[in-house]
C-alpha cells in the first residue's frame, strides 16, 4: 500500500516537472539529436545512464534546473536521437559530445553522469579537460577493478527480478518497481532494446576502457565521485580507483543506496551535487 | 528430391532433473558436465552413424557449428567433415554452416571450407549462418554489427575462390594487404551455398537475390514453413527467376519403426529430452543482434517454435517432427514435401537421448521402405 501511494507521488512530481524541460531537436554533426533543457544559471550537462531516464523530463532534472541552466540530451540511439550508425565505440560519445558543447557554443560546463553517463563525461575530461569546470561522475564503468568484476547485464536483463537486486539497494522498493517494471508495455520494451543495444556497441567486446585508466590524470578540474554505497552493478571500488587516478578527486557514498541514486536517493543526489557545481 | 541426413551430435547424459536446476544448456552450462571419455564413444558413434548414411543411400549428410552447449557438440563441424571426407565417397557433405562473424580473419573459412573441397573431391556443400545468439555471448562477438560483418565476410570468401589473388581487401569490418588462399575449391566457380533461415523476411530475401539455397532450420510449425517458401518463391519472382525446388530445404525430424505406436514410444522420451533439456536458452537473442521489429515478431512466433509445445497432438498436428511406421511417414512426407514445394528435406533421425541403435533402426525403414516410395 506503501508503496503504490510513493509511485502515485513520484507520478504527480512527474507531471509538475513536465512543463519545466523543453525537448528540441538539434543537429549534431550531423546527428540528429533530442535535447531537453530548462533552468537558468551556469550550464550543467546531465548525461544520462543506460536506463535512458533523459527520455522524460523528471522530477531530479527539475530539481537541478532551480540553479542551473540545465542541458539533457539524448545519446545516439536512445528514443528517437538518431545518428547510432556513426557510433561504434566509447569515444565516438565522447566526440559527439564535443560536437554537442560547439554546436551550443558552451565554452565550459558542468558535466556529469550517471553509470553511462558518468563513464562518458570521464573520456571526454581526459581529452578535453579546458571544457569542464566541474566533473561529477556517479556509479561509472569504465574501468577494470580485478578483484570486483562487473555482472554481465545483458544476462541480468534477461530476468526483471534479478536485473532490480543489481540495480537497487531496495529491490522491493516503489522506485525499483517503478523504475524496473514487472510487465514492461511495448514503447518500453523497444527503447529497452535499443537502448541495451547502444551498451552493447560499447561494452560488448570489453566492458570497460582499457586506455581509460592511464588518461585519468589528465583531468584538470575539481571531480566529485558519487557512489551508492550498495551499489551492485558497479561497486563502490570503482569509485576508488577513479579516485587515485584522478587528481584531488573527492568520493562520496550514498547510504542505502543502489546503482541509481537519482532515484533512489534523489534529495541527497540532487543536493550533493548542486553543492559540488555551486562551491 | 534430395534427403540429406542430419546430426546435431548432442549431449544426451544430463541429470533427470537438469530442467528444474537449470535456465539454460547453453552458454554457462558448466563444461563439467560434459565427460570427455563419454564423449569420445559418442563422437565415434555419431560419426559411424553420418557414414551409415552414405550406406543407405542418402543423398547428403550435414554438421553444423554451435559453441559451448549439450545442445550440438560441434565447436568445429569442419573438423567432423574432414573424418567424413575419408569415411565417404559419394555422398555430398553439408557444413551448415560455419559462423561467419565468429571468424577473425573470415579467410579461415573459405581456407577450410577450400580444403574440404578438395579433399573430399568436390562433394562439399557450404552454409553460411550469422550464428544463432547464444553464440555472441560465447564467442564475446559485438551483436549490432552481426549481419554487417555477416555480408562483408560472404563476399570476401566469395571473392577469394573466385579471384586469382593474391588481392587487397578494405570493408567497415575487415582489411587485408593480401588475400590469396591456398588451397581453392575444386568445384568451380565455387561449391554450393546454403544459408539456414529461421524466418526472417530479410534473410529470405537475401538469399533469393544471391541465388543460394535456403534451408529452413527445423522446430517450427508447419505453418511457417508454408509462409517461408511461399515468400521465398515471391523473393524469386521478383529477383527476375523462378525459383529451383533445390534452393529450397525443409529441416524436419524423422522417425520410423515398425508401427506408429512403437514408433512413439521410442522416439518421444528421446524428443522430450531434446525439447526441455537442450533447446532451453537457445533463443536468448543479444541486444542488436536483430532490428528492433525483427526483435518484436520473434517474441510473436514463440509460439510456433517447438519449446513452447506442451503435448504430443501439439507437435503431430505442426508437423514439427514425422513420427510413425513406413506407411504413415511415407504419407506424411510425400503429402508435405509437395505442399511445400521444397526439393531438398534433412531429416534427422537422432535426437536427444536415443539410443544408437534405434536411430539406425529407423535410417533403414526410413531408407529402404520410405524414401524409395516418395522420390
Amino acid at each position: 500500500m506503501l508503496n503504490i501511494l510513493k509511485k502515485l507521488k513520484y507520478g504527480a512530481r512527474v507531471l509538475l516537472s513536465k512543463g519545466g524541460g523543453q525537448p528540441e531537436t538539434i543537429d549534431i554533426a550531423g546527428k540528429s539529436t533530442i535535447l531537453l533543457h530548462g533552468g537558468a544559471g551556469e550550464p550543467f550537462v546531465y548525461l544520462h545512464s543506460a536506463l535512458g531516464e533523459s527520455l522524460m523530463w523528471l522530477p531530479f532534472h527539475q530539481a537541478f534546473a532551480e540553479k542551473f541552466k540545465v542541458y539533457s540530451p539524448i545519446h545516439p540511439g536512445f528514443g528517437r536521437s538518431g545518428g547510432f550508425d556513426q557510433i561504434t565505440d566509447i569515444e565516438d560519445m565522447a566526440f559527439h559530445y564535443l560536437d554537442m558543447l560547439d554546436a551550443l557554443g558552451l565554452e565550459q560546463v558542468c558535466l556529469g553522469g550517471v553509470s553511462l553517463g558518468g563513464w562518458i563525461a570521464a573520456e571526454i575530461a581526459v581529452r578535453w579537460p579546458e571544457r569542464v569546470k566541474k566533473l561529477w561522475i556517479a556509479d561509472a564503468p569504465g574501468l577494470w577493478v580485478e578483484s570486483q568484476p562487473l555482472g554481465d547485464l545483458f544476462r541480468l536483463a534477461q530476468n526483471r527480478d534479478k536485473l532490480r537486486e543489481m540495480l537497487f539497494d531496495d529491490p522491493k522498493g516503489a522506485i525499483a518497481t517503478l523504475v524496473v517494471k514487472d510487465q514492461p508495455d511495448e514503447a518500453m520494451m523497444l527503447n529497452a532494446f535499443q537502448a541495451m543495444s547502444v551498451l552493447a556497441r560499447m561494452i560488448w567486446t570489453r566492458p570497460y576502457d582499457p586506455k581509460l585508466a592511464g588518461r585519468l590524470r589528465r583531468i584538470a578540474c575539481p571531480t566529485l565521485l558519487l557512489w551508492g554505497d550498495h551499489d551492485r552493478l558497479v561497486p563502490p571500488a570503482y569509485g576508488e580507483v577513479y579516485q587515485k587516478l584522478i587528481p584531488g578527486a573527492e568520493l562520496k557514498l550514498i547510504k542505502d543506496c543502489g546503482h541509481l541514486p537519482m532515484f533512489e536517493k534523489e534529495a541527497e543526489f540532487v543536493e550533493t551535487i548542486t553543492n559540488f557545481c555551486l562551491a | 528430391m534430395k534427403y540429406f541426413f542430419f546430426h546435431l551430435m548432442s549431449w544426451p547424459y544430463l541429470d533427470a532433473d537438469f530442467d528444474a536446476k537449470n535456465d539454460s544448456a547453453w552458454i554457462w552450462l558448466s563444461n563439467s558436465n560434459y565427460d570427455p571419455v563419454k564423449g569420445h564413444d559418442l563422437y565415434r558413434e555419431y560419426i559411424d552413424t553420418l557414414a551409415y548414411a552414405e550406406e543407405l543411400g542418402f543423398d547428403g549428410i550435414c554438421v553444423n557449428e554451435h559453441h559451448q552447449n549439450a545442445y550440438g557438440l560441434m565447436p568445429s563441424p569442419n573438423v567432423i567433415a574432414g573424418a567424413l571426407t575419408q569415411r565417404t565417397k559419394k555422398i555430398k557433405i553439408a557444413v551448415i554452416g560455419n559462423a561467419l562473424p565468429l571468424y577473425n580473419p573470415p579467410l579461415r573459412v573459405a581456407e577450410e571450407f577450400a580444403m574440404l573441397d578438395v579433399m573430399s573431391g568436390g562433394r562439399l556443400i557450404t552454409g553460411m549462418v550469422i550464428g544463432g545468439g547464444p553464440e555472441y555471448f560465447s564467442y564475446q562477438i559485438e551483436p549490432t554489427t552481426a549481419r554487417e560483418k555477416f555480408r562483408e565476410a560472404l563476399d570476401l570468401i566469395i571473392k577469394a575462390w573466385t579471384t586469382p589473388g593474391p588481392f587487397e581487401w578494405n570493408s567497415k569490418h575487415y582489411y587485408f594487404r593480401y588475400v590469396n588462399p591456398w588451397p581453392t575449391p575444386l568445384q568451380k566457380p565455387h561449391p554450393p551455398i546454403w544459408i539456414p533461415g529461421v524466418g526472417s523476411a530479410e534473410t529470405i530475401e537475401f538469399v533469393a537475390q544471391r541465388r543460394y539455397a535456403y534451408m529452413g532450420v527445423p522446430y517450427f510449425h508447419i505453418d511457417v514453413f508454408r509462409r517461408v517458401f511461399g515468400q521465398f518463391r515471391e523473393a524469386c519472382a521478383k529477383a527476375g527467376y523462378e525459383a529451383h525446388p533445390e534452393q529450397m530445404g525443409w529441416g524436419v525430424p524423422i522417425y520410423v519403426a515398425e508401427t506408429d505406436k512403437q514408433a512413439r514410444a521410442e522416439f518421444e522420451p528421446a524428443f522430450r529430452y531434446f525439447i526441455k533439456n537442450l533447446l532451453k536458452g537457445i533463443g536468448l537473442t543479444p541486444p542488436g543482434y536483430t532490428s528492433p521489429k525483427s526483435a518484436a515478431a520473434i517474441l510473436q512466433n514463440q509460439k510456433f517454435f517447438l519449446y513452447q509445445q506442451e503435448t504430443w497432438a501439439d507437435i503431430e498436428n505442426g508437423v514439427f517432427a514425422i513420427v510413425g511406421s513406413p506407411e504413415t511417414v511415407r504419407q506424411k512426407l510425400a503429402r508435405y514435401q509437395k505442399e511445400l514445394g521444397v526439393g531438398v528435406v534433412l531429416t534427422g533421425c537422432q535426437t536427444g537421448t536415443l539410443p544408437h541403435h534405434l536411430a539406425r533402426k529407423s535410417m533403414e525403414l526410413l531408407a529402404r521402405e520410405v524414401l524409395p516410395r516418395v522420390r
